[in-house]
């Protein structure tokens, strides 16, 4: 009696060249097929008209990808945009003062026109928000910040209004593995990476933090230096005239766009003094005429605000800082009290970490 | 359009098989089929760069009439003209006008004409059969066939660089013909292996390759990030062009089309002519059939053989780009072959592992050149690489490095899977759909990313 081959020994036995493309080709559609019904039943980034009615929260830190969906949930009625400077600014902190519902959408490298997009796209979806809280850094103030619109591929389609064209863009590596995520997490095989308003630590743990190393950083390895207490050069008008800051135009659009009811606030984070223009040079002088435009058009539009980028108790203390950006746990705790002490109460920093520019 | 696009993979490839079939039994119509495919598969970068490849393959054709008709030279003297006028134009107009400006210190306008991607390639098939047809050897061909010769999108980009003779008759076959589940099972795995190789390993490398490269150009790299700029561009190189020339011939072979082979694990060769042998093989042959030989080759003594290496070799560099760092590196590769010409004629081989090292440092260098962009960036590469700076760091991406290594040297070629590897197997058939499919959403995470070649 013929014995017939086990499975594994049929899959290496020679058969005919036809049968090997029928196989390789019915195989990859097949396969194409299933993973692509797969992501687009799951909807990893809960945006597509039919999907699988189930929860799905955030479980992938790529927060250009996630925060639509955060925004789209509606369970938000105030933001804070921004950078990864004002990422630890913890949500949950403001609601109570504020009397509002925060998330905090800013993304790790978000340039300025990116934020201004996701305003506008909450803006779309959600209606004017209670409070936005814009947080500002040095990249509004770069004279080149329209030749580089994103620094992390910007999804647009996901922040158009038509969610038709996003089955366009989900056959990728990335939307299976948030997927198999999402079906673990219902499993109980999956956590959350990122909070559902947007909160995340990102920093190390406080555990492992060293000065001596964060002040290589801070210093590039040079050492500590103490910025003179001097004001920047003054500029002629035609200098102050030759400064072009292309990002502003974003930031009056966002301006323009949000109600009289919203409650906005300009809040320039505090990055460490070696991150910021080095009191009494030229940059010092540029940075100053930036302010003073930001400050012109936070008056306009019947915005707030809250400079806490300058020389400062605060920015000055090597302590306070991972690297020249990026602050320590605390200081966003202190820095949420702030905003709602300065906005709220108008009161005056006791130590000089902050100035109320436009009350 | 890019091979690796999931719109190439998924839509384009198989609608254009499908329809190329379907017309199978009509010569014409198949024909018509690839060529709409091809314009279409060309206009997707910029439509008005068509006119460009079409008017060329036009002229050349309308120019051989008359030589046919006439008998008369000139005609084809006119074509190569032509031909080369474009190339020139598009390519290296701005670079001429850059170096009359710095010799002569006389500001000049500049051109800035986008280049249409693809010229070099069309520009040379187009001349080699001018010059064939000078040296009798090339017949008149339909238009048609000869406008798919040169517009078959699978080489019309960036080669490998196919000859009337090798294409032509192929189009007029019948794709049906026997051998076709051989055709479309060899050409699916080997389409499947560039796929893999450009998606998971050259694009990889590119991550950090080029800001390794980037930052060389205004701070001097250590002697670690100087290795790993170098060896990482090595391979992505060859891995990159070599993926192309793979998807090149895979497509081709969907469509009953045999292209020539390119590579043959270059950095295997133990002296740089052999390098040479496997490394961009139709552009060798190329300079050797119309440049190199014409010029006098090795027949007329060591002086006429040297200058005849370092003009097609200097060309050769200036082919790839219209910039010095170019013509260096090919003259530094024609003093390598002068060199290792004349260490032949001694008849005092070296260790094949000498011999390999010699000759993958020597390349090694030649990539700096390539790559740096200006000659102090190369220098300060050297530099760096030489330890005379120190040796600080430590080679990076180790891993990702390794396995480029393995893939480079180890790899089979095209022709060689096809000929001598590959046998129709269910398992084989199995693990190639889903490295294709893995690939496809690896390749949908972000833009696709181009293919170096495409500059030149």
């Amino acid at each position: 009696m013929k014995r017939s081959k086990s499975g594994p020994a049929r899959l290496a036995q020679p058969i005919s060249w036809s049968r090997f493309a029928a196989i390789f080709l019915s195989s990859f559609a097949g396969g194409i097929t299933l993973v692509y019904l797969f992501i687009v039943l799951v909807d990893p980034y809960d945006m597509l008209p039919f999907s699988l009615p189930f929860e799905r929260p955030i479980l992938s830190t790529a927060q250009r990808f996630t925060y639509p969906q955060i925004v789209r949930s509606r369970r938000f009625d105030s933001l804070i945009v921004g950078s990864s400077t004002a990422r630890l600014v913890d949500p949950q902190q403001l609601n109570a003062p504020f009397g509002a519902r925060f998330a905090n959408l800013s993304m790790d490298a978000m340039t300025a026109w990116e934020q201004m997009e996701l305003v506008q796209y909450f803006l779309r979806h959600v209606g004017p928000p209670k409070v936005l809280i814009v947080a500002l850094d040095q990249r509004w103030c770069d004279s080149r910040a329209d030749q580089t619109l994103t620094l992390h591929g910007f999804p647009h389609w996901m922040y158009d209004d038509n969610p038709w064209n996003d089955y366009l863009h989900l056959l990728n590596g990335a939307a299976a593995t948030i997927s198999v995520r999402i079906v673990g997490y219902q499993l109980g095989l999956a956590r959350e990476r990122i909070r559902y308003d947007g909160y995340r630590v990102f920093t190390p743990p406080e555990s492992q933090y060293d000065l001596a190393r964060v002040r290589r950083h801070l210093w590039g390895g040079g050492e500590p230096r103490r910025p003179p207490d001097v004001p920047p050069p003054a500029l002629s008008t035609e200098e102050r005239n030759a400064l072009s800051f292309p990002a502003l135009a974003w930031l009056e659009s966002i301006l323009e766009r949000v109600s009289p009811t919203t409650l906005t606030v300009l809040a320039d984070m505090p990055t460490h003094i070696a991150a910021q223009a080095w009191p009494g040079t030229q940059a010092a002088a540029g940075e100053a005429e930036c302010k003073a435009r930001m400050a012109a058009l936070a008056r306009k539009h019947h915005a707030r605000l809250i400079d806490w980028r300058i020389v400062s108790p605060l920015t000055t203390n090597d302590e306070n800082y991972w690297d020249p950006l990026h602050y320590r746990l605390p200081i966003a705790e202190r820095l949420a009290h702030e905003l709602a002490e300065a906005v709220l109460a108008q009161r005056p920093s006791v130590d000089g970490s902050y100035r109320i520019v436009v009350p | 359009m890019l091979f690796q696009s999931q719109l190439y993979v998924l839509l384009f490839l198989p609608v254009a098989v499908l329809l190329y079939y379907a017309s199978a039994p009509f010569l014409a119509l198949r024909q018509w089929v690839l060529i709409g495919a091809s314009l279409i598969f060309y206009g997707w970068w910029d439509a008005r760069f068509v006119v460009l490849p079409v008017a060329q393959i036009a002229a050349t054709w309308i120019i051989a009439l008359a030589h046919e008709r006439s008998g008369r030279n000139a005609f084809l003297i006119t074509g190569i003209v032509i031909n080369l006028a474009s190339l020139g134009t598009f390519k290296y107009l701005d670079f001429v006008l850059l170096s009359i400006e710095s010799a002569s210190g006389i500001a000049l306008p500049r051109a800035h004409l986008v280049l249409p991607i693809g010229i070099s390639f069309f520009s040379f098939q187009l001349i080699s059969y001018l010059v064939d047809r000078m040296r009798g050897n090339a017949p008149i061909y339909p238009f048609r066939a000869f406008a798919l010769f040169v517009l078959l999108y699978p080489h019309l980009i960036a080669g490998p660089i196919v000859r009337h003779n090798e294409l032509i008759p192929q189009l007029a076959l019948d794709p049906r013909r026997d051998g076709l589940g051989e055709r479309l099972g060899t050409g699916l795995v080997i389409f499947t292996m560039g796929f893999a190789k450009k998606v998971l390993l050259a694009d990889q490398l590119a991550q950090f390759v080029d800001p390794l490269f980037e930052k060389a150009t205004s701070h001097a790299l250590d002697f670690g990030e100087a290795w790993t700029a170098v060896l990482g561009f090595s391979f992505q190189l060859l891995l990159d062009f070599s993926a192309y020339t793979e998807m090149a011939i895979g497509s081709a072979l969907l469509f009953g089309v045999l292209l020539p082979e390119n590579f043959r694990r270059p950095y295997l060769a133990t002296d740089i002519r052999e390098f040479w042998r496997r490394w961009h093989i139709s552009l060798s042959k190329f300079l050797r059939d119309y440049l190199y030989i014409p010029l006098g080759g090795s027949r007329y003594g060591a002086a006429r053989y040297v200058l005849a290496t370092l003009v097609t070799m200097g060309l050769c560099g200036l082919w790839h780009g219209a910039g010095w760092m170019f013509v260096a590196w090919g003259l530094w590769h024609g003093l390598g072959l002068v060199g290792c010409h004349a260490w032949q004629r001694l008849g005092r081989p070296l260790p094949a592992l000498a011999g390999w090292g010699i000759t993958m440092l020597f390349v090694l260098v030649g990539w700096v050149m390539f790559r740096a962009g200006d000659f102090a960036t190369a220098g300060s590469m050297m530099v760096s690489l030489s330890g005379l700076a120190g040796i600080a760091g430590a080679l990076q991406e180790k891993p990702l490095v390794l396995a480029a290594a393995f893939v480079s040297m180890l790899a089979p070629s095209a022709h060689e899977l096809r000929d001598h590897m590959l046998t129709p197997r269910p398992a084989y058939a199995m693990v190639a759909a889903l490295l294709a499919i893995f690939c496809v959403l690896e390749v949908g995470r972000g833009a696709p990313v181009n293919f170096i070649y495409f500059q030149f």
